[in-house]
């Protein structure tokens, strides 16, 4: 697979994600907790896990991250998706590495959605300095797995179609 | 869907009642740390800490009227006044932080106050 083709599918990947988190901007969602989304750019997170390495899916993920900071306009958003983002990528991988035969991909990504929901909130209680947000994790675990289990369903489609176009990623044909 | 994946969701809804564990345990050792504040005149006149199971009788008296606070297994109340209206003792009785027992035509405030006055109330954006 040549390099070229690598480039051009990571950065497909993170339009797309820019494009979701767009999307997601336009879905009303109870605003229990500061800054608290859907997560529906980990649909491209999770589906990055079944073609690409760990620092190839971290680089997306940070590209991810800086541009849609750029795009929305604040910073103050940043500490949040980056620390959900950051968070849910780690689990999913390793939860993936560990345990990928006796688990579905839509429990990495229910799982993945879930510590997302807990990386937001320990940047929310971080920054305001109240560890009672906390609190809130029931219930965003709650919309976190129903959240987790819809976008393991879409990255279950989009993985077995993009696995005809785009056969599995070598770690040195990066670089 | 395999096996696995509904035990992930159980441990994970499981992990995400830590917190509440957590604030409920310790905030039992908080409670103990409660003091009845008695305000006169928008100055204090006495503290006094809620201890278990302590009972005691405050007596307050000022040029305005005279009013009796009594502290029992934890609660505060005013059992005896001499005010006109006696609203002070029929609101009963207080325990928990924050609440508060006025007696306005004697300008009297008991009001229940905790060590660590942090938590925030409120919170808006």
């Amino acid at each position: 697979m040549i390099k070229t083709k690598k480039i051009v599918f990571m950065s497909l990947l993170v339009s797309q994600a820019l494009i979701l988190n767009f999307i997601e901007s336009g879905i009303p969602m109870p605003f229990i907790t500061p800054g608290a989304k859907l997560g529906l750019a980990n649909i491209i997170t999770v589906t990055c896990l079944y073609f690409f390495q760990f620092k190839e899916i971290l680089m997306i993920i940070i590209l991810r991250l800086i541009l849609s900071t750029f795009f929305a306009g604040s910073l103050s958003g940043l500490i949040y998706s980056a620390s959900g983002a950051i968070l849910s990528f780690f689990t999913m991988y390793i939860l993936k590495k560990i345990a990928s035969d006796k688990i579905s991909i839509i429990g990495i990504s229910t799982a993945g959605a879930v510590f997302h929901n807990i990386g937001q909130i320990l940047a929310a209680s971080f920054v305001m300095k109240n560890l009672y947000i906390t609190l809130y994790l029931p219930v965003l675990t709650l919309a976190g797995i129903g959240t987790g289990f819809f976008v393991g369903l879409t990255s279950n489609f989009l993985v077995k179609y993009l696995k005809n176009i785009f056969p599995k990623f070598k770690s040195k044909d990066f670089g | 869907m395999k096996k696995l994946d509904f035990i992930i969701i159980v441990v994970l809804i499981i992990i995400s009642f830590i917190p509440q564990l957590i604030f409920a345990v310790t905030s039992h050792g908080r409670n103990s740390k409660l003091y009845a504040e008695i305000t006169v005149k928008g100055s204090v006149y006495k503290k006094i800490q809620l201890q278990g199971d302590l009972n005691q009788s405050v007596i307050v008296t000022t040029e305005l009227g005279t009013n009796k606070v009594q502290i029992r297994n934890g609660k505060v109340s005013i059992t005896e006044a001499d005010c006109p209206d006696k609203i002070c003792i029929k609101a009963g009785e207080i325990s928990k932080s924050g609440e508060i027992l006025v007696c306005l035509p004697h300008k009297l405030i008991v009001e229940i106050k905790g060590e660590n006055e942090k938590d925030i109330d409120g919170l808006s954006y």
